[in-house]
């Protein structure tokens, strides 16, 4: 297991760097220009050129690569175009709030997901069956930035339970910090809990009509033990590999749903950093998520092996 | 006629020296009743991210961010006119402009504000050069301890106008040699921003400042200022109570707050003014553009009523002229002059060399592009195809700079001074007049004459006539006024101490106390 997680981590290193010079050339190519928001409406010729100076831009993009790539490899991400905030400090002022807001997205997808899926599984063709599917499918249909916006209607707006928008850090309170997290981790879960719920059905519909089920009832152990020990554990060995593309696909969730909810986390910086064209800070939040993704994807490989001992690396 | 800047004539010599408000017995027995006072939080939402907080390197929006802790020379009183704020006096001479300043006043870091820090203050501004109102600057220079002599590259009637916003702010010493000055502003406002209890790019935070001069004008514990870029949170903060007022632009959101019980819409003096720019005036690329009565067809093309309506949600008003109506340049036998009669555009078209109509080019930005969709739709009616051309948001400034384009659509401050107006768009040389067009004689002089005096009373009626004239040459087609709009709760529409700034989308602070 060490070794697969030495040989995943030294796959981090190329990777990160085709990404890094994907993303670079990418938002080079933008015809939007960063110097334009600087100066505003009213700038002149010169001071277009003076600020293109300081900021590096008039020298060839494989050089302003380089730079970076220089300063990166010591750990040195840069400092925003637009003001002195070092990309490093922003994106980890911002990383606790978007894996807050994912961590319990995947929560409440895995709970409602694994749940309506173990229910609709022990009753195959019934009506809790055929609601769960039809929850399935309503919410992978339902985008999650709407129904976010009705969670806030209902439950901000005119229920007054939970706030409209912001986020409240673990730290500063813990339960105004999950009232904070409540609503828009629900908007972001769902579909994920609606492809989990599919898959944990099927997984265990396909389980049950096992062998050493049957075995298992004859030697008379009761259903809960049955499905908990001995059904699910072998039904979640692909529901993990559906996790794991879900937190993914939550994470990338997260960048809108903080809009709907105007959480300041690594989603509303990304945003903001697109909008304006701020280089360093687009290379930074790209460099960060891309690491996320490698290390969801550690973490799932790792579990896929504790899960399932023949997957495990010799 | 144009005169050099050694011998233009100003009338004369002209002496406004405007005496500030005597204020040591206020301080005096302030001081002990203040810190009593100071309750409660008042919570701002700005619906832009705050990119600096350096005021000389503003380029854009983002005021309110910067007024709890800068102060500048002088602020805009309730009639638009400048009043006396860090400044207690000015005295206008030919291309000097003297300011005396408030005496024993210190920045929140304890240093001491004075006629050196004054002009390293402007002196900076003028070398950093964003600041369009202190283009005009060549230097300045302390006289004595207290009065600071500001030297004029040109006559500038609108200097003092200036030095009312992000050019008259003035940054501690300490601050302007701090490379994070962004993050770490020094004024000598009512409150000091803290950064510890501010959460970057979320919510700025502002706390009572201890050495201010006027103690009794602080009346908040706490102010905050949230930044919420997505009209629809925060619309629905504001519906929750989670900020107590906010700005924002003519869209559905703030329609909504118009109509919604328990809050309110508040449409303060200012705003923008959208319009269209026919750049190729001399009909470079587009021949027709060089006809006046292409021009006033197409001027009275533009049913403005159902623009407003439809495209602004009705919260703008119909406009014909750079002004907005209150504003001392603003004319009100202007209105109408361009109301919408097809009969009458189509009768100048036949009147023109291009009765059968052309086709240009329009550059676009997703915010604009459901007005150019319905101008288009007008200027179908007579004929006239307007191709609409999407370009990069954030690029449609310098590209109505450049000769890209025949055409272009902008907004404009309408609290601008009007001498912006010729440097923007009427001069040969001016930012949006990329083709080079030559002014007419007319409007030239008047352009001019607008810069002898510094008095409104007197440039008034010369702006007026400027307007008049310009809706005759009718290349710059005016479409809608949108007030700034600023959503507040039931409560802070009933609290007396919310003051509007004239022509900006921010609070008074000084004196500004809680809802509750």
């Amino acid at each position: 297991m060490l070794r697969l997680i030495f040989q995943r981590l030294v796959a981090l290193v190329p990777l990160l760097f085709i990404v890094s010079v994907l993303t670079f050339s990418f938002t080079s190519l933008l015809p939007s220009d960063p110097v334009d928001l600087i100066i505003g409406d009213t700038g002149t010729q010169e001071q277009y050129e003076i600020v293109r100076e300081r900021l590096g831009m008039n020298q060839p993009v494989v050089v302003r690569y380089f730079q970076w790539l220089g300063r990166a490899a010591q750990g040195d991400l840069g400092t925003s175009f637009f003001n002195s905030v070092s990309v490093m400090g922003a994106v980890m002022q911002r990383l606790p709030v978007t894996l807050s807001l994912t961590v319990v997205s995947a929560l409440v997808a895995i709970v409602v997901g694994v749940s309506a899926g173990i229910a609709a599984a022990l009753r195959p063709r019934s009506w809790i069956d055929r609601l769960a599917t039809l929850g399935a499918t309503f919410g992978q249909a339902v985008p999650n930035f709407w129904f976010g916006l009705i969670l806030v209607a209902i439950f901000a707006v005119n229920l007054r339970w939970f706030p409209a928008t912001g986020f409240t850090p673990v730290s500063a309170s813990p339960w105004e910090w999950l009232r904070s997290v409540i609503l828009p981790s629900i908007a972001l879960g769902t579909s994920s809990s609606a492809a989990i719920a599919r898959q944990v059905r099927s997984a265990m519909v396909g389980v049950l009509q096992q062998d050493y089920i049957r075995a298992a009832r004859a030697q008379g152990l009761s259903t809960r033990r049955i499905i908990l020990k001995h059904a699910l554990t072998n039904a979640m060995v692909p529901v993990v590999a559906v996790l794991s593309f879900q937190i993914t696909v939550l994470l990338g969730g997260a960048l809108i749903v903080e809009q709907v909810f105007a959480i300041n986390g690594l989603g509303t910086l990304a945003i903001g950093a697109v909008r304006q064209q701020d280089i360093p800070m687009i290379q930074g939040i790209v460099l960060v998520m891309v690491a996320l993704v490698v290390a969801v994807q550690l973490a799932t490989d790792v579990i896929y092996g504790l899960l399932n001992p023949k997957a495990r690396p010799s | 006629m144009l005169t050099s800047p050694e011998t233009q004539g100003w009338e004369g010599r002209m002496r406004n020296w405007i005496t500030g408000t005597v204020l040591g017995v206020a301080l005096a027995f302030g001081g002990s009743s203040a810190l009593a006072q100071q309750a409660g939080t008042f919570k701002y939402a700005e619906q832009v991210k705050l990119i600096t907080m350096d005021p000389q390197q503003q380029s854009g929006s983002g005021v309110p961010y910067l007024r709890p802790v800068y102060e500048s020379l002088f602020e805009r009183g309730p009639d638009g006119k400048p009043v006396p704020l860090l400044a207690k006096a000015y005295e206008v001479d030919g291309l000097y402009v003297t300011i005396k300043l408030r005496e024993a006043i210190s920045f929140s870091n304890g240093e001491a504000f004075n006629a050196e820090v004054a002009a390293a203050n402007i002196n900076r501004g003028v070398k950093l050069a964003i600041i369009e109102g202190l283009k005009t600057v060549e230097s300045a220079e302390a006289v004595d301890e207290y009065s600071v002599r500001i030297k004029l590259k040109e006559p500038d009637p609108a200097i003092i106008d200036s030095l009312c916003h992000t050019g008259g702010m003035m940054i501690a010493p300490a601050a302007m040699a701090d490379p994070a000055i962004d993050r770490n502003p020094i004024g000598t406002g009512p409150y000091v921003y803290s950064k510890e209890l501010s959460r970057e790019g979320e919510v700025r935070v502002y706390t009572p400042n201890p050495t201010y001069w006027d103690k009794d004008k602080i009346g908040l514990e706490r102010y905050e200022v949230w930044e919420l870029p997505d009209d629809t949170a925060r619309l629905n903060a504001l519906k929750t109570g989670q900020i107590d007022a906010g700005n924002w632009l003519a869209n559905p959101q703030s329609a909504i707050i118009d109509r919604t019980p328990g809050l309110k819409l508040i449409r303060n003096t200012g705003g923008l003014n959208y319009h269209i720019i026919l750049s190729d005036r001399e009909g470079t690329v587009v021949p027709a553009f060089a006809d006046p009565n292409v021009r006033k067809a197409m001027a009275h093309a533009i049913d403005r009523e159902a623009f407003g309506k439809a495209v602004q949600f009705g919260l703008a008003q119909k406009s014909f002229q750079p002004y907005a109506e209150g504003d001392w340049a603003y004319d009100p036998a202007l209105e109408g002059i361009y109301e919408y009669d097809l009969d009458k555009a189509r009768e100048f078209m036949a009147r023109s060399k291009f009765p059968d109509g052309f086709a240009f080019d329009m550059p676009s930005i997703p915010i604009y592009q459901s007005r150019l969709e319905a101008l288009a739709g007008f200027f179908k009616e007579i004929g006239i195809t307007m191709n609409i051309v999407p370009v990069e948001p954030g690029t449609l400034a310098r590209r109505s700079r450049t000769t890209d384009f025949p055409a272009t659509n902008l907004v404009w401050a309408t609290n601008t001074d009007p001498k912006f107006l010729a440097l923007r768009y009427i001069y040969e040389d001016a930012a949006y007049n990329p083709f080079k067009a030559k002014p007419s004689d007319e409007l030239l002089a008047l352009a001019r004459q607008g810069l002898q005096s510094v008095e409104t009373d007197v440039r008034g009626p010369v702006y007026k006539q400027m307007a008049s004239r310009l809706a005759d040459e009718a290349f710059l087609i005016f479409v809608t006024n949108t007030p700034i709009l600023i959503g507040v709760s039931e409560k802070t529409a009933d609290n007396p101490t919310v003051v509007y700034r004239f022509g900006e989308d921010s609070i008074n602070l000084r004196g500004l106390k809680a809802n509750d």
